[in-house]
């Protein structure tokens, strides 16, 4: 150990810019991960608090707020039996609501009219039992009425986002979400299913 | 990733017709002066300048409708004579005028693949006039100044190399006029069968927008679309055919089958006579026929003919089938499915039912890829992707739920199928791009141009999907694309020809082939050798000064070396192998004009040369004949008529002309089910929103990077105590 000590000096000045760089590189993995964890968190606690502003809305008959600042309302409860899936839909089809629950897309129908309904929510949150869902499955939603509308899945289908159209006419119901289910990059193509009212 | 032109409005990519197409349609009847010759190409420029890619909605160019049924009648009799390879046909076509005015006629014809045609005559009453063959514009300067004075005249234009027109002219009230033409075409020998397929309808074709570049295009453009398709609500027999066959192929033949007309068949030892069974049929599908050898199969066929001073040689010769079953390497398979308006009805079921097929036979090492398009495109994987069964899976959905509708944009989906080869499989992988579709466009020679340039290791092979494909296209792209053409022509084929397309998808093709001569100088056809697959044969057109030493064709069959000679002094005489060499020039001709290796100028020059040499309709030459008396009286009018085609079998009018049936068909469906399945009929468009948050990624790397920033600090720490 008898190396000349501006040499030890620079060693040292080297380590600590080393160790400095692997604290950053541990600090931006616990950042990432936080941000990475937190969206199931959110989606998962979300929709907790969205069941009780669910049920507050049907007692009350108009949307509640799920808590004061949200700029966004429930809207229906959609339960897959089979799946044992209950989710609580909201109002608007933006991309910060879907980060709570699924979303009644504004194109589309109003729960229960004429035309197709169609909900879209996230692939690996809300809508990840989308892949799991057979022909025939039947799906429920209740309206702020009360009112549960049923329906039985008649199709799926692969389409792109920009090449999607709803059929005129009858009461159907699409889920939307991105597709393939697992793929990690976002893509242009989404998996839509389909269901028809089920009387 | 996507598009590399336009995008269309989303009602025109659902099939949201606008009214104005139809309004635009060319009408069926289009009645000009007698004494204005010049009108009818200018009348034809103007309308195609009018309804062209003016409007961006107005993708699908739309054949007219004929409702009415035309003035002038026209029945059809085919007479064909099979000698050993080559068949020749006599069509007379007769042109009955019911009117009580004087009638032009103009009616488009098919032409099988390889078929070139070489005479011309006109019967009027006792009187027969036999046509000359004339450079184009000349021939139709004759046609018109004939016409202009009142005289009878038939003009026959190449327009497509597999497409014709037969103009008449001043036709009398009540009168008949009886036009009949010649031609010849090849025999077509694979794995022991002999075929014969005569196109009697061509489907209407879809124009491509960014092809009417320029009025001569757009003329163009017209001339293979003006025709009217008759409306099959008439429910009329509209233009029967008679057909009758005598077969003389040189030995006895055996299973004589005709696909998709019953026949007749008489005869015995080498000959046999075939006849439609029940006198004739609407011209709406192609005739096959094939027969086999009662005896063992010829692998050497070579036929020579001595015309103009100068010998020319035909030679098939069939490479061996290596019949031995051995591991597949690993393939990327790319498929490309065209569901497209002119794909509606049976059509679109076929090639499901095809793409399925052969998805179910992808193995889990092997890659694959989905491409549709109509005016649009979609690849269902960015790149191509292992055959996982899931992925299988995925694309059977993505296929079962194809509905035809919208233009045929086939350049796009072609771009895309060769382009992924840069990223996609190893360079030495087998690439595979199978197209399934009727080639139902009008721009042929873009599609092989960009096939000649950009084809790169990729193998194209072709389904030609329903009951009047586009032959001459899909056979050329076979070639060019060194892959092989396959007819699929009703819902029964499927299995069979699949089945038999997927064994030849495996097999080791016949690559690499080269000709070596001796003896003397030979000018051969084709000039680019083509790769052969499973049985079938190399067949080589040549003229020399006169026959005579050896011909040796060489090439590898999987990793194996092959070579074959032949002595060309034991050819047998045939008729028409001249004529065949020409049109098999020809062909050259085009592929160096696609690929740019000969200017416009040089390709018309050397085209016009061969048809004038052989007497051939080619793109540069016409046949014309004219009557030397005067009939029609001065100052009666000339009406002129477009008359109108049958809908090939199969094909679906209303998805073809507006959808309304398609509407229909929405609103009768028993099921939610089939309605959900037919939203492109009746729809409304949506966005769909991203939805994938990607927080598996985010959190995946978020640890990725804390493990590596603490594998790091733990190792700096060992490694100081240690210092």
């Amino acid at each position: 150990m008898a190396a000349p000590t501006t040499r030890t000096g620079g060693r040292a000045f080297g380590r600590g810019l080393v160790d400095a760089a692997l604290i950053a590189l541990c600090a931006l993995g616990i950042v990432l991960t936080a941000r990475g964890a937190i969206i199931p968190i959110k989606a998962a606690v979300a929709q907790v608090l969205l069941e009780r502003a669910f049920d507050r809305s049907v007692a009350a008959r108009e949307p509640q707020k799920p808590w004061p600042w949200a700029d966004m309302a429930p809207v229906a409860r959609l339960a897959i039996p089979r799946l044992g899936v209950d989710r609580v839909v909201l109002d608007t089809g933006s991309g910060q609501a879907m980060a709570f629950g699924p979303t009644l897309l504004p194109g589309g129908a109003r729960l229960g009219a004429p035309g197709t309904t169609v909900i879209a929510a996230h692939r690996d949150t809300h809508f990840h039992f989308l892949q799991r869902l057979r022909l025939g499955d039947r799906i429920m939603a209740e309206g702020l009425d009360g009112r549960t509308h049923r329906y039985r899945v008649v199709s799926t289908a692969i389409v792109r986002w920009d090449r999607f159209a709803i059929p005129e006419g009858g009461e159907m119901l699409a889920l939307a979400t991105c597709y393939p289910f697992d793929a990690v990059r976002h893509g242009p193509l989404r998996y839509v299913v389909f269901a028809a009212t089920d009387r | 990733m996507f598009l590399p032109f336009p995008l269309p409005t989303r009602s025109a990519a659902f099939g949201v017709i606008p009214a104005a197409a139809l309004l635009a349609a060319v009408p069926a009847v289009t009645v000009m002066p007698a004494r204005a010759p010049a009108a009818s190409p200018a009348a034809a420029d103007a309308t195609a300048a009018d309804d062209g890619p003016t409007n961006g909605t107005l993708l699908l160019r739309r054949p007219g409708v004929a409702d009415a049924l035309p003035a002038i009648r026209l029945g059809t009799d085919m007479d064909v004579t099979v000698t050993g390879p080559v068949a020749r046909v006599r069509v007379t076509q007769a042109f009955r005028n019911t009117s009580g005015q004087w009638m032009e006629a103009r009616y488009l014809y098919p032409l099988p693949e390889g078929g070139a045609v070489d005479g011309l005559r006109m019967v009027v009453g006792q009187r027969v006039i036999v046509g000359r063959i004339h450079e184009r514009a000349q021939a139709r300067q004759i046609y018109d100044q004939a016409k202009a004075e009142g005289r009878k005249a038939g003009l026959v234009e190449q327009q497509r190399p597999n497409m014709f027109t037969t103009n008449v002219a001043n036709v009398g009230p009540g009168e008949t006029v009886l036009i009949s033409i010649d031609y010849q075409m090849p025999v077509r020998a694979a794995q022991g069968t002999y075929s014969l397929r005569l196109p009697l309808v061509i489907g209407p074709r879809y124009v491509p927008p960014h092809s009417l570049t320029s009025a001569p295009a757009a003329a163009d453009a017209d001339t293979v679309t003006s025709s009217p398709i008759l409306d099959p609500k008439l429910r009329q027999n509209l233009n029967p055919v008679s057909i009758a066959v005598h077969l003389a192929p040189g030995f006895a033949p055996a299973n004589v089958i005709s696909r998709y007309h019953h026949v007749r068949i008489a005869g015995h030892g080498d000959r046999r006579e075939i006849r439609l069974a029940s006198g004739d049929v609407p011209a709406d599908r192609d005739f096959e026929l094939s027969w086999r050898s009662a005896s063992a199969d010829p692998t050497i066929g070579l036929f020579r003919e001595r015309s103009n001073g100068q010998d020319y040689v035909m030679a098939a010769i069939t490479p061996p089938v290596d019949d031995v079953k051995r591991a597949v390497p690993p393939r990327e398979m790319v498929f490309v499915i065209d569901n497209s308006g002119s794909m509606g009805g049976s059509s679109m079921e076929e090639a499901k039912a095809s793409l399925l097929h052969a998805l179910a036979a992808l193995r889990p090492q092997d890659r694959f890829n989905v491409i549709r398009f109509d005016d649009t495109m979609t690849r269902l994987f960015d790149h191509s992707v292992a055959a996982t069964p899931d992925q299988v899976a995925v694309a059977e959905r993505f296929a079962k739920g194809l509905q035809a509708d919208g233009g045929t944009e086939m350049l796009p989906a072609l771009k895309a199928a060769l382009a992924d080869a840069a990223v996609s499989g190893t360079p030495d992988m087998v690439r595979q791009v199978i197209f399934l579709t009727d080639g139902a466009i009008s721009n042929e020679q873009e599609m092989l141009a960009t096939l000649g340039q950009d084809g790169g290791r990729s193998h194209v092979f072709l389904i030609g999907i329903g009951s009047a494909p586009n032959d001459h296209l899909m056979a050329r792209m076979a070639e060019i694309g060194r892959g092989t053409y396959t007819h699929i022509s009703t819902p029964e084929e499927v299995s069979a020809r699949m089945a038999a397309l997927l064994d030849t998808l495996e097999r080791p093709s016949v690559r690499n082939l080269s000709v070596k001569v001796e003896g003397m100088a030979i000018d051969l056809t084709p000039r680019m050798l083509p790769d052969l697959y499973a049985g079938e044969p190399l067949v080589l057109l040549g003229r020399t000064g006169a026959v005579q030493g050896t011909m040796t064709i060489s090439g590898r069959i999987g990793d194996r070396p092959w070579s074959q000679t032949v002595r060309l002094a034991d050819a047998v005489p045939s008729p028409a192998v001249a004529k065949l060499w020409a049109r098999r020039r020809i062909d050259d001709v085009e592929a160096d004009r696609s690929l740019g290796k000969l200017e416009d100028q040089a390709a018309d020059r050397q085209i016009a040369d061969l048809g004038l040499e052989q007497g051939l309709v080619t793109s540069q030459t016409s046949l014309v004949a004219v009557d030397e008396t005067p009939v029609r009286p001065t100052g009666a009018m000339l009406t002129r008529e477009e008359l109108p085609m049958n809908l090939p079998a199969g094909w679906d009018f209303d998805t073809l002309f507006g959808g309304e049936a398609a509407k229909a068909a929405a609103a009768n469906a028993g099921t939610m089910g089939e309605r959900a399945a037919q939203q492109a009929t009746a729809a409304e468009a949506l966005d769909l929103p991203q939805t994938a948050t990607g927080f598996l990624g985010t959190l995946a790397g978020g640890v990725a990077l804390l493990l590596s920033g603490l594998a790091g600090l733990v190792l700096l720490r060992r490694h100081g105590s240690v210092a």
